[in-house]
């Protein structure tokens, strides 16, 4: 109406903004390189300096790399303003890594600042000292760390201890001593804040050297309130880690108890109070799952893969836990006060701490008071909503273990409107876990309001929990089912238009959950089926459909009612077959299958008829399955069929009517499997760990330490007997494997037999497929008990291999202690080497002598700098040669009669061979050569005698067998490489296709359709493993990564060089797309520039 | 231990980076995690922790400012959360709100704020107190100031003192020529009334804020009439664990300025204030929805800023909402809001109209929740008391004050 006004307050609240910008760095963000930067960094004025600086970190907050005006910066670091130096640091940091040397510039500058007296001034230098990180400066920061670490400032002092994981990065290893100690004198600082800094430097620095917690372990629970929130929940988890490795777990709690639960011969001997808490302890018990819960504490302890891979031979190992492992908490004072000193931390602001806190009463604390983390941990669920999801999920954990700890709680879990769908879904299972016979109503009562909820897919979870909840407590289940029919009865299921396909899910759901609950007791729920039946007309959904007509065939015996009106339902579902979607004509025909093998009587015309005109309709069907099950079936059922048709004939029907039986009990089988029950989460990690809220163990990840581990010289023996158990284990692993070694299978069948007691029938299937270890919850999720399987193998396969590193043909890395990228192992992968064959000479200029080549990636006997060759003399002529010898070329200068005496020389030399006095026409041998290369990459010239003539050839050297394999794993493998840093690291890049032909051919045959992952990787490995004589030490591909996504795929080799032993690392990474050719980049590092460098050449060759 | 940390706008632009260890993160993982966010919608964009290809992501999201955090390591997922929840509470407390346009034009103090807030990936000063002593926030005055002088430092030469005292939250010489203290109950009520218009569960989420302006280092004691009706309570670390152990005394050394001293639950409640009656019959396509809003336990105290808002169930076409008293906006999203703020003397407010449903659908078969915002000032409905505040050393001109207010919280009725 008026656009003038319009305008007029659009204009002004910009001009509005402009006010409010004016005098801030606006101008810098939004324009940082309006004026000429690096004249203003040379001013002398505070001012320019600083307007140039800040110009620069708009620059890096924008994303462009400004390192080229790094000299001029580090200029600027003894100004006195700390403005400017605050904003130097802010640039050094950032570039310091990339400009190495120019940073050690500013190092002067540092010195100086850390004698300042201002101690803000003294902090920021150490601060940025220590975190340019270079090596070359380490020892000037250890010393400068040294002196903070007893300067009289409380924040210089913190300093200096979170300078301390800087120093620790760089892995220095003859400074850790010193730095451990540092962290020993700060751990005994008076001022809390000191203390809480250094927890999170010991848990990066030393986790392990529990002596150092020991010492000052009553002072720092007692300090634990005072340190501020972050170091609390550092040193929370590490006093935690140190009571256990200390003393143990705890009699009194939740742990000991599962344990003796399965063992329970040791609790009659305990204490009063023990036998007391066990009669009261059995009511609740009696309510979880205790297998799942004893699970759960062996996942703590142990870590879950190994736990999982040692379930197989029984509780031997667990066993070793009882007795002398445990302590009281009554008696024992470190975990009297470590309890005492957490329980005010339930109060803390901080999430993270209470949670922290929780975790520690969850492990340690007498079963009894384990109730107390309830109230604070559903306080957090309201107190701060970001935590909400993480709360949850350990919450999740804890319920599942011990549901009657939140039973009474069960409205915490009601769902608000605003909760996101994942929380929605946690709070279902956790409310269909603790739900009981008291409040099972309330909780019903709310889930039908959910089926209502907007949300579809959260209604049909909805519908899926009312399932289980009725398994659950078998006593709802009548009254689950009434809502549940109910709900199918709704017409916004049954009208024509069933409005979208989550509404359909519901429905589907709906009928699964009965399906499900009918299961546990099909003739008492007769009734329920006959409605269904009933309702078929105006069900629609096919899958719905196709469930129900299952559960007629399958439940067509039960009861009263259904074999009555069998007949007529048979007859409608026949006359509605050819209006079916294929999904629901499959189970139509095994209905009536089942029903025609299991009937006698007198129906069995009007059944025969109608199977009949159900199969020649399936025969004629569109859909080629459905088209094969009616043939298949009519094969089955032909002399069924006939047998009823002609009396009489009853001789042959009785093998028949058997494999109808197995045929119907496959059919029940096939339906069972296709909803599996909520899947058992396998993987439980410590309370409060990102492991288990991405349920895979993390970087990093610690399980808690095995009890009692750490002792004091009293105990000393006690330990003995938990050592043999390991180390019998890992024995009679040895014993297995070295059979093997003998005899020429494969390296996975050694896995195999090793888990000879579970032996079963997936894990041949094991052995067909390469392993791979995916810690991704998505790949996981199939079926627990393959999964575990598949892992154990696994686990066995590695032990194996660790005790056989010297073969180079296979490897699975230990471990990992990178998992964000999942690792594959290629087993047999080193049976599928072929090394290259060259020609020496070929029979049309040797007089019909044909000598072939190859490199051998044996090594030699003879000294280790020889390189083996195996060379093959064939006669192709039709006469006898004879007296054949390779020689060097002019063996005057060369005499080389002794490998000893030639090595003085750094000339290639050929360890003379044995004659070959005759070879008769076509006939071949084999020799073995040795020569010495010296890293001599020219072709070495060598003479063929034989017959008395001499034929000049050349010998090609092959870099890639001037090494040898230098088997370890991925963590050395790393160090290594961290030591070999910039000039000795060389990258190339180029296209590998080798894979493309294999998956093309692939395409044509579905039956063998490979991972193309693994393509992938195989193919990369084989090609390296057949150029060079190397190790593979792992393939890491991403988690999470897209299934046709082949970057981020990562092969490292490592190798060591022949002569002088130096590691020579290789890694291969991978970009671009599984079917199309791959982008490849290879990285050497080595300590031999120059070899590495031809290295890399040699292998970018025979990758492209 | 973080790698890094991201300020994302809400249109995807990475604002700022700030490396914090030697593992630089690249910031690809930005547009990693942004295709994600557009691929998978809200669901996405509610999880706080992302295990992406190559980091795990924490995310805290606040007024459009996506807060994203990368470790490659095992770290409490929690820590990161809190943390970046702490960052976003210091910059809008910095900033005075928080938006795109605000950290850009601040920028230079975002950074030295995240560079002294973690070291090395640790957390080293959150405390907003001493922060703000390091690093002074911008105001008028020292904008002027960089205006006229072209230049103005806003780093602190000095340490703060409470670094080094035992009460790090307090510098220890401040003085004040008059005295305050204000303690404040501000408390959240959540309600559920399912269908059958039956309350399901009844709790109040309170806060006890407290604004002190007292000369040197006080001692001050809170207690409370009936402690007892607390369920359970979380503390500013300034709150000493022992009085309140023994006695429920809240024994603490405040923090200056504004503060929140202690948030406490109460449970099974049986009361509400209002009642929402909402009912919808559908027939032959469409939909009649009426809502009346009423009193149901009067406070005692006047109840405004009523509203109730709600979403649309997808189904629904379009809408014709008409209401007695106040004002009805449907959003583009499909979330009708009513506001009401006061309920006339006179008469119930009432809302009602037609839904129209999409072509096909007879009848409506999923139903909204509604969500009752209100605000009741002067009482605290958990029944919470304060019996008083002492301290120990009496400054001269003291003024105490004290406060109570009540919002809805999650009140939410179904349908």
């Amino acid at each position: 109406m008026f656009p003038q006004f319009g305008a007029t307050a659009d204009t002004l609240s910009k001009a509005s903004t402009i006010m409010f910008r004016i005098g801030t760095d606006a101008h810098l963000y939004d324009d940082p390189e309006d004026v000429n930067i690096a004249p203003l960094l040379d001013s002398k004025f505070d001012s320019e300096k600083c307007e140039a600086l800040k110009r620069l970190l708009a620059l890096i907050a924008q994303g462009f790399d400004v390192s080229n005006f790094f000299p001029q910066v580090v200029k600027n670091v003894a100004s006195h303003s700390l403005e400017v130096k605050k904003l130097v640091y802010l640039y050094l940091l950032h570039y310091a890594q990339k400009r190495p040397n120019e940073a050690l510039l500013s190092i002067n500058s540092f010195q100086k600042d850390l004698g300042d007296t201002n101690p803000l001034v003294r902090a920021w230098a150490l601060r940025t000292m220590a975190g340019i990180r270079l090596h070359a400066i380490a020892p000037l920061v250890l010393v400068a760390v040294g002196k903070c670490a007893r300067d009289p400032s409380v924040y210089v002092r913190k300093c200096a201890a979170s300078a301390l994981p800087k120093l620790h990065d760089l892995r220095l290893e003859e400074h850790s001593s010193t730095i451990e100690e540092i962290v020993g004198t700060l751990l005994t600082d008076n001022s809390p804040a000191v203390v809480g800094a250094t927890a999170a430097a010991f848990s990066s620095v030393c986790p392990n050297n529990y002596s150092l917690i020991g010492k000052n372990y009553k002072r720092l629970c007692t300090i634990l309130p005072d340190v501020e929130e972050w170091g609390q929940i550092v040193l929370i988890g590490i006093l935690l880690r140190y009571v256990i490795a200390r003393h143990g777990l705890v009699k009194q709690s939740m742990m000991f108890h599962l344990h003796s639960k399965e063992h329970s011969s040791s609790e009659n001997d305990d204490s009063d109070a023990d036998s007391k808490f066990g009669k009261e302890g059995i009511d609740p018990i009696k309510k979880y799952d205790s297998e799942l819960a004893s699970m759960i504490y062996r996942c703590y302890i142990e870590g879950p893969d190994d736990y999982l891979s040692r379930s197989s031979y029984s509780n031997k190992v667990f066993l070793t836990f009882s007795g002398a492992k445990f302590t009281s908490s009554k008696n024992n004072e470190d975990v009297k006060i470590l309890l005492q000193c957490t329980s005010p931390l339930f109060w803390s602001n901080n999430s993270a701490v209470v949670l922290a806190a929780a975790g520690v009463h969850w492990i340690m604390a007498p079963k009894e008071n384990i109730e107390r983390i309830v109230k604070p941990l559903l306080f957090l669920l309201r107190s701060s909503r970001n935590s909400n999801y993480v709360v949850l999920c350990n919450i999740q954990v804890f319920a599942k273990a011990m549901p009657y700890l939140f039973a009474s709680h069960f409205e915490n879990f009601f769902i608000l409107s605003t909760d996101s769908y994942q929380t929605k879904a946690l709070k279902l299972e956790i409310l269909c876990t603790i739900s009981t016979d008291s409040s099972i109503a309330s909780i019903l009562k709310e889930f039908q309001d959910y089926i209502r909820d907007p949300d579809r897919r959260f209604a049909a979870d909805t519908v899926a929990a009312i399932g289980l909840c009725a398994l659950q407590l078998p006593k709802m289940a009548s009254t689950c089912l009434e809502g549940l029919l109910a709900l199918t009865r709704q017409d916004s299921f049954t009208s024509d238009a069933w409005a979208s396909e989550e509404e359909a899910g519901v429905l589907v759901q709906a009928i699964m959950s009965i399906k499900m609950i009918v299961k546990q007791d099909p003739p008492s729920h007769e009734k329920v089926i006959v409605q269904l039946v009933r309702n078929l007309d105006s069900i629609k959904v096919p899958a719905a459909r196709a469930i129900i007509i299952w559960m007629l065939g399958e439940y067509s015996k039960v009861g009263e009612i259904i074999p009555k009106m069998l007949i007529t339902v048979l007859k409608y579902i026949a006359w509605s077959f050819t209006s079916e979607s294929s999904e629901t004509k499959l189970q139509t025909l095994n209905t009536v299958a089942k029903v025609l093998s299991n009937s006698k009587g007198g129906d069995l015309e009007t059944l025969t008829k109608i199977g009949c005109y159900v199969l020649e309709l399936a025969e004629c069907d569109m859909n080629y399955v459905v088209r094969g099950r009616g043939c298949f079936f009519r094969k089955l059922l032909s002399s069924h069929l006939g047998s009823k048709k002609l009396e009489n004939e009853v001789a042959t029907s009785s093998q028949n009517e058997g494999l109808l039986n197995v045929l119907a009990e496959h059919m029940f089988h096939e339906q069972a499997t296709q909803q599996s029950p909520v899947p058992v989460n396998y993987r439980v990690y410590l309370p409060g760990s990102l492991s288990q809220i991405v349920l895979h163990a993390a970087p990093g990840y610690e399980p808690l330490p095995k009890p009692c581990t750490i002792l004091d010289d009293a105990d000393f023996e006690a330990e003995v007997p938990e050592q043999d158990g390991s180390d019998s284990f890992t024995g009679s692993l040895d014993e297995e494997s070295g059979s093997y070694n003998g005899s020429d299978n494969s390296v996975a069948s050694g896995g195999n037999t090793d888990n000879g007691e579970t032996g079963s029938s997936s894990e041949d299937e094991n052995i067909q497929d390469p392993l791979i270890q995916i810690s991704d919850e998505n790949h996981l999720r199939p079926a627990g008990s393959a999964d575990l399987e598949e892992l154990m193998s696994r686990r066995d396969l590695e032990t194996w291999l660790d005790d056989q590193p010297s073969l180079p043909n296979s490897s699975i890395p230990e471990q990992s202690k990178v998992p964000r990228s999942a690792r594959i192992s290629i087993k047999d992968i080193g049976k599928r080497v072929i090394p290259k064959t060259y020609e020496l000479l070929d029979p049309a200029n040797g007089n019909g002598m044909k000598v072939d080549y190859t490199f051998s990636s044996e090594v030699s006997t003879i000294s280790p700098h020889v390189i083996t060759i195996q060379a093959s003399f064939e006669n192709c002529s039709s006469e006898t040669i004879s007296n054949i010898v390779l020689k060097h070329e002019d063996f005057t200068t060369k005499p080389s009669d002794s490998s000893e005496s030639s090595s003085q020389d750094d000339v290639p030399a050929l360890i003379p061979m044995e004659e070959i006095t005759s070879l008769e026409p076509g006939q071949a041998t084999r020799e073995t050569i040795h020569v010495r290369f010296h890293h001599h990459l020219l072709p070495l010239k060598l003479v063929i005698y034989f017959n008395g003539k001499s034929h000049p050839v050349k010998l090609r050297p092959d870099i890639g067998y001037f090494v040898k394999p230098l088997p370890m794993d991925v963590d050395a493998f790393k160090d290594k490489e961290s030591h070999l840093p910039g000039m000795f690291e060389c990258t190339r890049s180029c296209i590998f296709k080798g894979h493309v032909d294999y998956l093309n051919k692939e395409k044509g045959n579905h039956t063998f359709a490979k991972d193309k992952f693994l393509v992938v990787c195989e193919s990369i490995a084989l090609t390296m493993l057949s150029n060079a004589n190397i190790f593979l030490v792992s393939v890491d591909m991403p988690i999470a990564a897209k299934h046709d996504d082949a970057s981020g795929l990562c092969l490292r080799f490592s190798s060591e060089i022949l002569s002088n032993s130096a590691p020579c690392l290789i890694t291969i990474t991978a970009e671009g797309i599984c079917s199309e050719p791959l982008n490849v980049v290879v990285k050497v590092n080595c300590e031999e520039t120059v070899f590495g460098l031809n290295l890399l050449n040699r292998i970018v060759n025979s990758l492209s | 231990m973080l790698q890094c940390i991201f300020l994302l706008s809400d249109s995807g632009e990475v604002m700022l980076e700030k490396q914090l260890t030697g593992n630089r993160v690249d910031r690809s993982i930005c547009v990693w995690f942004w295709d994600q966010l557009l691929s998978h919608g809200d669901s996405f964009k509610q999880q706080p922790v992302i295990a992406s290809p190559t980091h795990y992501l924490f995310q805290v999201v606040r007024e459009g400012i996506t807060f994203l955090a990368c470790t490659q390591v095992e770290m409490p997922p929690l820590m990161a959360i809190e943390f970046l929840c702490r960052v976003a509470d210091v910059l809008s407390d910095y900033l005075e709100g928080l938006n795109e346009d605000v950290i850009k034009d601040n920028f230079i103090i975002v950074y030295e704020l995240l560079d002294e807030m973690m070291d090395n990936g640790h957390p080293l000063t959150t405390e907003p107190n001493i922060l703000r002593e390091m690093i002074a926030p911008p105001n008028i005055v020292s904008k002027m100031l960089s205006v006229v002088t072209g230049n103005s430092s806003n780093v602190s030469e000095t340490l703060p003192g409470a670094t080094s005292s035992c009460v790090p939250w307090r510098t220890t010489d401040i003085k004040y020529a008059n005295n305050e203290v204000y303690v404040d109950l501000v408390e959240e009520m959540d309600a559920i009334i399912n269908r059958d218009g039956i309350l399901v569960k009844c709790e109040v989420f309170g806060e006890v804020q407290v604004n002190s302006h007292i000369t040197g280092v006080p001692d001050l004691a809170l207690s409370f009439v009936n402690p007892s009706v607390l369920d359970d309570v979380r503390f500013h670390p300034c709150v000493r664990y022992r009085p309140w152990e023994s006695y429920q005394i809240l024994s603490f050394v405040p923090p200056d300025g504004q503060f929140k001293l202690m948030s406490y639950r109460v449970r099974k409640l049986k009361s509400i204030p209002l009642y929402v009656k909402p009912q919808i019959t559908s027939d032959g396509g469409s939909s009649r929805i009426s809502v009346m809003v009423g009193i149901r336990n009067d406070p005692g105290k006047a109840i405004d800023s009523i509203s109730v808002q709600f979403q649309l169930p997808s189904c629904v076409s379009s809408t014709d909402l008409t209401a007695n008293h106040g004002v009805v906006n449907v959003l583009s999203n499909k979330t009708c809001i009513w506001s009401i703020d006061r309920i006339p003397k006179d008469r119930a407010p009432l809302l009602s109209g037609t839904l129209l449903l999409e072509n096909g659908l007879d009848r409506l078969h999923v139903f909204p929740t509604f969500q009752v915002g209100f605000r009741v000032q002067g009482v605290a409905l958990s029944g919470l008391q304060i019996d008083k505040l002492e301290l120990k050393v009496i400054p001269n001109r003291l003024y105490k004050g004290f406060r109570a207010l009540t919002r809805g919280g999650q009140y939410e009725v179904r349908s």
